[in-house]
């Protein structure tokens, strides 16, 4: 059997972050491959790399022996590589031949004009060779059901691959599943297995490890941006994988569990029932004052639009939060932030700096009216003032108050972040993935701030960036999969639960 | 240490660039009275200084509300428009109400702000697709109310608009009316929350938002600010016209937008300032006044104002976010 | 709706909710395209009921020539939309080549007579100007409505300089022919534009680059990932639409006989307000030939309405203002994250 494509030490950085390193995956002719581990372990970035999204920044690729690397999705079609997105990449207002030939268009042409009615028989064959039988080419993609789209994007890949290499192929399916039925799954497991015994490989990511462990003819686990075992079909099992999926722990000192408060009685914020269509259902849960929630859930658990819901940003379908004891109607963040709650929001550059505007700004943004005069006039001497001690007291490294936040770096950033939301004032804080692109110093630092802020008797709700964090952090957890709350742990200070247990429910 | 060296090198770059953007506008106005002054002094004569001090007021007044919109990320292309608008009705109806035209036309500024912000925030409308149906609308109301023509204030009315051409200390009181309006327009960016959450929302809408701002305040007041400069420029027009002037307002919005990009204020919003306008207004003022001293066609106005306007949006903006997709 | 949700969730399951979820959208997108079509019809029966002879093929024949000069400069419009973007200098490039033809032509103000060459050379540079609109869009990064609103006025400039205030009379007889030939008892006028429209039809629906305009508009950043040329795309649609208008603008100096650049105005508003009531959404990708069509049809008809209702043009201009506000509050799709500046 032979090598397609190997990688040697290959990594990635992203500033100062190392996101993925010496992975050395290895993928042969006839093989169905298995990524897992946590939500970035790094499997994305090693499959986007492959596929040409993005560049490695450190060891080197070869591909059928020759020294491989890609800058576009383009040139890794060339290549005979393709990927299959997580968030669909088909235009939705063209029919399903348009797309399987976008850009391709040259051989169906004459004097400029596209035959369809040709493109259409040729995608025909195209879907029918991918195992899609059920689609007609002359449909819109918008009207077709979202695991039929799903499909017609891996006949679209299959094609583009298909032409440019006869010579052994290799398709990457990131979360191809999530959205799919049992019996859907079946059919593209059947492809899969069909386009393997062509002589093609198949790299697959999924959270669901019954489905890895059943297509799959090896098994790569990934934790931190590392690479941790490989595991052949014959040898996997659950305990195995789970065992693999979780490193060690780090340190109760390094989450300064020391200072882990004991909640108190007063209910601060109360979720009952609550459920968001098509998202997540009947949710309920109570958080205490002084304690720390973790929720966590892969992916499409519905953990994400939990939290949008619970800062104002989406609006739910039914149930009731209140906020300390009244029920509250979280319209916007704005009203949520009167009612006392604020995000400390996960993208940091899109969603958590305000890029343009200075360090001070940024900083007082959240209490605008609590340190205004009537709501109207604000002093810039006491924004000033307090953007000062904020700097001195979490040593953010800055030019001055006056600094363009984006020119700070990200645990700088994410610092002036919690500074606002401390600043705020507010009761209830809502931490998603908050120490995500930070190094390891300031991480530190923002564990401490958590711990000073439920010492002052606030309520934290943290989504952790890994799951070693989101059990370390937290005083309480509950656990999230497919939209429900599957259960949930007591965190004691000095009985936390292992990975193992929460993965498992997890997963 | 090498590290620490690179470290002030690229700072010292930095401040670098962003000064000459900052003091741009001032380089440019001074550069332009300079060039027109060489090749014809009587540019900076008394007559001509006077006159050119009386056209920069109505424009700064519809530039400085202009600016605050473009702050939050908008654009309020009806300005011109409801300038327009109010310029016809003060001709109109100020020999029958008096001085009390002027609260009346403030309050009608406040009302087509409102208006606007609340489509915009409501209805989630692109700005520039609300203003450009609002350019239609106050348009059609200044040529229906005006009858299609220019009409003129009548002689023994005169003395309830001649106040304000006058000059005080050398320069025109309605100058000086604009300048203290401009005064508060700056005490209201440095010194009032709801500036804060305009930035704000024009420097990233999403992380403003996720921040907990009240971003639909912030644009119905910036919109209403916008609206209220644009209604007291109308009436200044009148002023200085002595007339009631149906299509007054049709060069102006381009103008104004102009004028405030030369001073800095980027279009894609979240950074700029009051004051910068000022020197915007009056680049933009020396130009046209410029060309007419030395005697070039009128015509040539509309050609040079876009040009002018593309290149101050292109220093102005960003050119960091190659990533951006740009409709 | 909300109760459905309520309802649908008791008994099934996230994943089933998020299909049905997009089930529905599905639907909702059917409702909107069919939409303008079906107030047409209503408008039409409406029309035809409560006024004498609107019907009539006489009336129908005037609807066409109408709408001919709308018709052509929505045909560029529609591709303009379709990649989100919006082009305002349409006034000015009109304007400019029914200025700029009536000088080429044989006419009251000058001895040149290019004759058919005088239109072809206006053209090209009418397009010209569209190309550099498109180029400094993509190439100084600047918002399509902002660089075209500067554009208009530089071309507009351009325009009024080239008679230097006072307009030319066009004397060739063959505008003359033109504009008062008839085929088939409709006026050469309505073929012309039909034409041009059918031109639009073709090179959207039949060729690769039409496909590209729909994949810009709908998810750009796909669309490059597929190696469409985007930024060349961008250009080549914004010469397009300055191609129709320079054609518009050559068609209004035929049917006025005289040369100005106020041919232009007020042309803009309702060409834009005619193709987003067919159906096109200002944030791209949807939309199309026919129904921009439909939209023509249809805001001509209203004017017509208008018209023999007794209405006074310039509060026609007023509720053309309202109807577009309407027409783009339910044409654009929003979500409570939004927030548009």
């Amino acid at each position: 059997m032979k090598t397609l494509l190997k990688t040697e030490k290959l990594g990635k950085i992203y500033g100062t972050n190392v996101v993925l390193h010496d992975i050395d995956v290895e993928i042969n002719q006839g093989e169905i491959i298995g990524l897992i581990g946590e939500n970035g372990a790094g499997k994305s970035t090693l499959m986007k790399i492959i596929a040409g999204v993005e560049k490695s920044s450190m060891g080197r690729m070869t591909l059928r022996g020759e020294t491989y690397s890609a800058s576009t999705i383009l040139e890794a079609n060339r290549n005979g590589i393709g990927m299959v997105f997580q968030e669909q990449s088909l235009v939705s207002n063209l029919s399903v031949s348009q797309n399987i030939f976008l850009g391709r268009e040259k051989k169906f042409r004459k004097y400029g004009i596209v035959n369809w009615g040709k493109m259409n028989v040729v995608a025909k064959e195209a879907l029918e060779n991918a195992g899609v039988s059920n689609v007609e080419p002359n449909k819109k993609v918008e009207t077709l059901p979202f695991a039929l789209r799903e499909m017609v994007e891996i006949a679209k890949v299959l094609n583009i691959v298909d032409e440019n290499s006869k010579r052994g192929s290799i398709i990457l399916l990131d979360e191809a599943t999530t959205v799919l039925s049992e019996e859907e799954i079946q059919i593209l497991f059947g492809q899969m297995r069909r386009m393997a015994k062509l002589g093609n490989a198949v790299v697959f990511i999924s959270h669901r490890l019954d489905e890895i462990m059943e297509i799959c003819d090896k098994i790569y686990v990934f934790k931190d941006g590392g690479q941790t075992a490989v595991i052949k079909k014959e040898d996997a099992n659950l305990d195995l994988l789970y065992s693999k999926m979780v490193g060690d722990n780090n340190s109760s000192e390094y989450y300064v569990t020391s200072r882990q408060t004991v909640a108190e009685e007063e209910i601060l914020l109360s979720v009952k029932d609550v459920s968001r269509f098509g998202e997540f259902n009947n949710v309920s849960f109570d958080v205490k004052k002084g304690e720390v929630l973790s929720i966590c859930g892969v992916e499409g658990s519905g953990k994400e639009s939990l939290c949008s819901v619970l800062c104002g940003d989406l609006g739910h379908t039914s149930g009731t939060i209140d906020v300390s004891g009244k029920k509250v109607n979280l319209s916007s963040p704005y009203a949520a932030l009167k009612k006392g709650i604020l995000v400390v929001p996960k993208d940091r550059r899109d969603e958590g700096i305000v890029g343009l505007l200075s360090i001070k700004e940024n900083i007082v943004i959240s209490s605008l009216d609590r340190l205004s005069v009537g709501g109207i006039y604000i002093s810039v001497k006491k924004c000033n003032q307090i953007s000062e001690n904020w700097i001195n007291k979490l040593k953010i490294k800055c030019t001055g108050i006056e600094e363009r936040i984006n020119k700070l770096s990200g645990g700088n950033a994410q610092k002036v972040v919690f500074a606002r939301a401390i600043e705020s004032e507010v009761p209830i804080v809502i931490l998603n993935h908050p120490t995500r692109g930070v190094d390891v110093g300031a991480k530190v630092e923002i564990y401490s701030l958590i711990r000073d802020i439920t010492e002052k008797g606030c309520a934290v709700i943290v989504l952790g960036d890994t799951l070693d964090e989101s059990i370390g952090l937290a005083s309480r957890i509950i656990v999230m999969k497919d939209g429900l709350v599957t259960g949930g742990f007591d965190c004691q200070a000095d009985k936390k639960p292992t990975q193992i247990d929460v993965i498992k429910m997890m997963m | 240490m090498k590290k620490l060296s690179e470290f002030k090198l690229g700072n010292l770059k930095k401040i670098n660039t962003e000064s000459i953007s900052k003091y741009m506008c001032l380089i440019s106005v001074t550069l332009v009275v300079l060039i027109f002054f060489v090749i014809n002094p009587k540019f900076l004569s008394l007559y001509s200084i006077q006159n050119m001090l009386l056209e920069m007021a109505p424009l700064l007044l519809l530039a400085g509300g202009i600016t605050f919109v473009l702050f939050t990320g908008g654009i309020d292309l009806s300005a011109g428009a409801v300038a327009s608008c109010t310029c016809v009705l003060t001709g109109l109806y100020i020999d029958n109400i008096g001085g009390w035209i002027v609260p009346l036309m403030i309050v009608l500024g406040v009302v087509i702000g409102l208006i606007n912000g609340f489509l915009i925030t409501a209805f989630k409308l692109p700005s520039f697709i609300v203003t450009l149906c609002a350019t239609s609308i106050w348009k059609c109301i200044a040529l229906i109310s005006s009858g299609g023509g220019s009409k003129i204030i009548p002689l023994d009315k005169r003395y309830l608009v001649n106040w304000a051409s006058a000059p005080l200390l050398g320069i025109p009181v309605m100058l000086w009316m604009t300048l203290a309006i401009i005064g508060l327009l700056y005490f209201i960016q440095r010194n009032t929350t709801v500036s804060k959450s305009i930035l704000a929302v024009g420097a990233n809408a999403r992380a403003a938002r996720m921040a907990g701002t009240n971003t639909v305040k912030a644009q119905i007041t910036a919109m209403t600010i916008c609206s209220v400069c644009s209604a007291l420029a109308g009436v200044l027009y009148a002023f200085k016209m002595k007339s009631s002037v149906p299509n007054i307002g049709d060069p102006l919005g381009l103008m104004a937008i102009a004028a405030v990009a030369l001073g800095g204020t980027s279009l894609a919003g979240g950074k700029g300032s009051v004051l910068n306008t000022i020197a915007g207004v009056a680049t933009i003022i020396a130009v046209t006044s410029g060309m007419n001293i030395i005697n070039v066609h009128a015509l040539w106005k509309d050609i040079v104002i876009g040009v002018i306007l593309i290149i101050a949006v292109f220093i102005n903006s960003d050119k960091t976010g190659k990533d951006v997709i740009i409709k | 709706m909300k109760k459905n949700e309520i309802e649908y969730m008791k008994n099934h399951s996230v994943g089933a909710q998020f299909k049905y979820k997009i089930a529905s959208d599905v639907k909702k997108e059917k409702i909107r395209i069919y939409a303008p079509l079906i107030l047409l019809v209503c408008i039409t029966i409406v029309a035809s009921v409560t006024i004498d002879n609107f019907f009539s093929p006489k009336n129908i024949v005037n609807l066409f020539y109408q709408m001919s000069i709308p018709l052509v400069l929505a045909t560029g419009v529609t591709f303009v939309l379709l990649i989100g973007s919006i082009d305002l200098s349409l006034e000015g490039v009109m304007g400019f080549s029914g200025a700029l033809v009536a000088l080429l032509v044989a006419n009251t103000m000058n001895s040149v007579h290019l004759g058919w060459l005088g239109i072809v050379l206006t053209v090209i540079l009418g397009t010209g100007a569209g190309v550099i609109t498109g180029y400094l869009h993509v190439k100084l990064r600047i918002a399509s409505f902002i660089i075209s609103y500067a554009m208009g006025s530089i071309i507009t400039g351009i325009g009024v300089l080239t008679y230097k205030g006072t307009p030319a009379n066009v004397t060739w007889s063959v505008f003359d022919a033109i504009a008062s030939e008839s085929v088939f008892g409709v006026p050469l006028l309505t073929w012309i534009s039909l034409s041009i429209f059918g031109l639009g039809c073709l090179i959207l629906n039949y060729t690769a680059f039409g496909k590209a305009v729909y994949a810009i508009g709908n998810n750009e950043a796909a669309a490059r990932s597929t190696g469409i040329n985007v930024n060349k795309t961008k250009i080549m649609v914004f010469a397009l639409c300055a191609f129709t208008a320079s054609c518009a603008g050559i068609l209004a100096c035929v049917r006025l006989k005289i040369g100005q650049v106020s041919i232009g105005v007020n042309q803009l508003f309702p060409v834009i307000t005619s193709v987003v009531l067919g159906g096109a959404s200002l944030a791209g990708g949807k939309g199309g030939m026919l129904q921009t069509f439909i939209g023509v049809l249809m805001f001509t008809e209203l004017n017509n309405i208008l018209i023999i209702v007794g209405v006074d043009p310039n509060y026609r201009q007023l509720i053309q203002g309202i109807i577009i506000i309407v027409a783009v509050t339910l044409t654009i799709t929003r979500s409570r994250k939004t927030i548009t500046q």
